[in-house]
């Protein structure tokens, strides 16, 4: 092979698009082995993150259902708390984990390896991703498991019911990835912290109706607005009518929900990948693969 | 320079650094200091998520009964009872983790081994990095309280009951300082995931106290807050500050002098699990693994 033929194998992206299944499962399972290796932490994660309902069962305690009626969400402060602590908790480990993921690779200086092997970029970072949707969903089955088989949580379980929790579950997960994957662009270019997933999550946790009723808003109708920009409020809103009231995709508060979100993942993935896409092309311009 | 003379250099007996100690604590905290402002877009966010947790609550208070919180012995509206035990739980909590967060900075950076192989011991690296972390939790803490001032939250206090709650606010820094050394030495030696901070975290959570009174608990689950300090601060700085209460009062006094067994036994405990853990990692040669 000549010089100029092995310059055109190098500049090409033909060895970056084979194999891209086993690319990626490769990816997900070297993270995964890398996760496992420190089992201590991964003990810790899962009882603080179960600890982290308990505290809810007693908070609830405290909370006077009349009021918690009046708001629309039945009597029981645990069954309301349980979708949202449960629902964002998942939402900010999936949101957060590919920024984290880009910021150890950067650190750890394999970033830069990576990317100058076959490896197809696209499907690196979506192995990333997939690792911190799969341990968070254990984590999000024992937040439920704990919730419904150790503190008497009742959720309306039907087959309709199901169906539209779940897919107003991929629906939030979709519309908020757009955000990690922007996240992760800037994370490339500007080394530390991930304001865009800092920001979102902590609005959520604040304007989405995590820990209270959205109703309380209304005195506030600036604090309103915004709640209503994020998609998670919705997300949120349309799990909780079908977990706790059983609403199926034909009731109408649902399916605006899922309007909405499919309206807001539209929008957004296509602005993510634009973003990843810049922070990447960015370093590599740079020549800041690396550097931290 | 020929190859014997540089070994000879080399194997010269160092002289004693005329640095003190103060002033490498001094020069420990300006590092820092340099290090954290350079990030500030992240520093105005950590306040601003400081802040928004705290106003979280003030429309969980709108839901709320105070009922329980009168049979616990507190004057005053569940917005003031959990806005304290936010600001000193995330106080304590963000102090403690970002010394076992910095001990792996310096491992990821490999600049432990350097920091070490200086004429600056252990100790006081560890001084260093704890003064600044608990410099800036302060800033946290004093935001977090003036949030709740703001929307809503009434503190109760006099000269005595205000003179108290500094007492047990520094009896708390002082016994999470054990904690913050238990952790360091645990990151030394498994690297990732501090368990002793998360099991601090997600214990003190659940049986401190930090968001609900500890009478709501099951009686068999009340003896596990009992172990952590926290629940004696929280209870000290509450009636303190919601109160008005001071050191006359039996409960305080009893709080106090909880606290300051803890630190008199912990302390030195915790010293020597350090010492140990910090030996066995130069033994391992393992100072520079991440």
């Amino acid at each position: 092979m000549r010089a100029a033929e092995l310059v055109d194998v190098f500049r090409g992206e033909e060895l970056r698009q084979r194999a891209p299944l086993r690319q990626f499962l490769g990816i997900v399972w070297a993270n995964l082995k890398i996760l496992l290796s420190y089992k201590s932490w991964v003990i810790m994660d899962l009882l603080s993150t179960v600890a982290s309902v308990v505290m809810y069962y007693f908070v609830g305690l405290q909370v006077d259902p009349v009021r918690l009626a009046v708001s629309g969400w039945g009597t029981s402060y645990l069954t309301f708390s349980l979708v949202g602590v449960a629902t964002s908790n998942y939402l900010w480990t999936c949101l957060t984990r590919l920024s984290h993921s880009t910021q150890h690779e950067i650190r750890g200086g394999t970033l830069e390896t990576v990317a100058v092997t076959p490896v197809n970029m696209l499907v690196f970072f979506l192995g990333l991703t997939a690792r911190g949707y799969l341990v968070s969903l254990l984590y999000l089955i024992g937040v439920f498991a704990v919730g419904t088989m150790g503190l008497g949580v009742r959720f309306i379980l039907t087959p309709g019911s199901v169906i539209a929790f779940s897919l107003l579950f991929v629906l939030m997960l979709v519309a908020n990835q757009a955000l990690g994957l922007m996240a992760a662009g800037i994370v490339m270019v500007h080394k530390r912290g991930d304001p865009v997933t800092f920001i979102v999550a902590g609005m959520n946790e604040f304007l989405a109706g995590v820990l209270y009723p959205l109703e309380m808003l209304k005195p506030f109708p600036a604090l309103q607005a915004v709640s209503m920009m994020f998609p998670y409020t919705y997300a949120l809103d349309g799990m909780r009518r079908a977990l706790i009231f059983g609403a199926t995709v034909t009731d109408g508060n649902v399916l605006a929900d899922i309007v909405i979100l499919s309206l807001f993942s539209a929008i957004l993935i296509p602005v993510g990948l634009k973003v990843l896409q810049w922070g990447y092309r960015t370093i590599r311009v740079l020549g800041t693969t690396s550097s931290y | 320079m020929k190859l014997d003379e540089i070994i000879r250099f080399l194997s010269e007996p160092v002289q004693e650094g005329k640095v003190s100690t103060s002033d490498k604590v001094k020069a420990f905290i300006t590092r820092d200091f340099k290090i954290w402002w350079t990030y500030k877009l992240w520093v105005t966010l950590d306040i601003l998520g400081s802040l928004t947790f705290v106003a979280t609550y003030y429309f969980v208070s709108k839901i709320v009964t105070t009922q329980a919180l009168m049979d616990s012995g507190y004057i005053a509206d569940y917005l003031t009872f959990a806005v304290i035990g936010i600001a000193f739980q995330h106080y304590v909590f963000s102090s403690v983790s970002s010394l076992s967060e910095a001990i792996r900075e310096e491992q990821w950076a490999g600049t432990m081994e350097t920091i070490l192989a200086s004429k600056t011991s252990f100790g006081t690296f560890l001084l260093g990095e704890s003064v600044f972390r608990f410099i800036i939790g302060s800033y946290f803490l004093l935001a977090s309280l003036g949030m709740g001032f703001a929307i809503g939250a009434r503190f109760n206090v006099t000269a005595p009951s205000l003179l108290s709650a500094a007492l047990v606010a520094l009896l708390l820094i002082a016994s999470h300082m054990v904690v913050g050394i238990l952790g360091a030495g645990a990151i030394l030696k498994l690297k990732q995931g501090d368990p002793i901070v998360w099991a601090f975290s997600w214990l003190t959570q659940l049986f401190s106290g930090v968001l609900y009174p500890l009478g709501l608990l099951p009686s068999y689950l009340q003896w596990v807050g009992a172990a952590f300090p926290l629940t004696y601060s929280l209870d000290g700085l509450r009636r303190c500050l919601m109160n008005g209460e001071d050191l006359s009062s039996a409960v305080i006094f009893a709080d106090v002098t909880m606290l300051t067994l803890f630190v008199v036994v912990m302390l030195p405990l915790s010293l020597w699990v350090f010492r140990k853990a910090y030996d066995s990692t130069r033994r391992e040669g393992a100072l520079g693994q991440y």
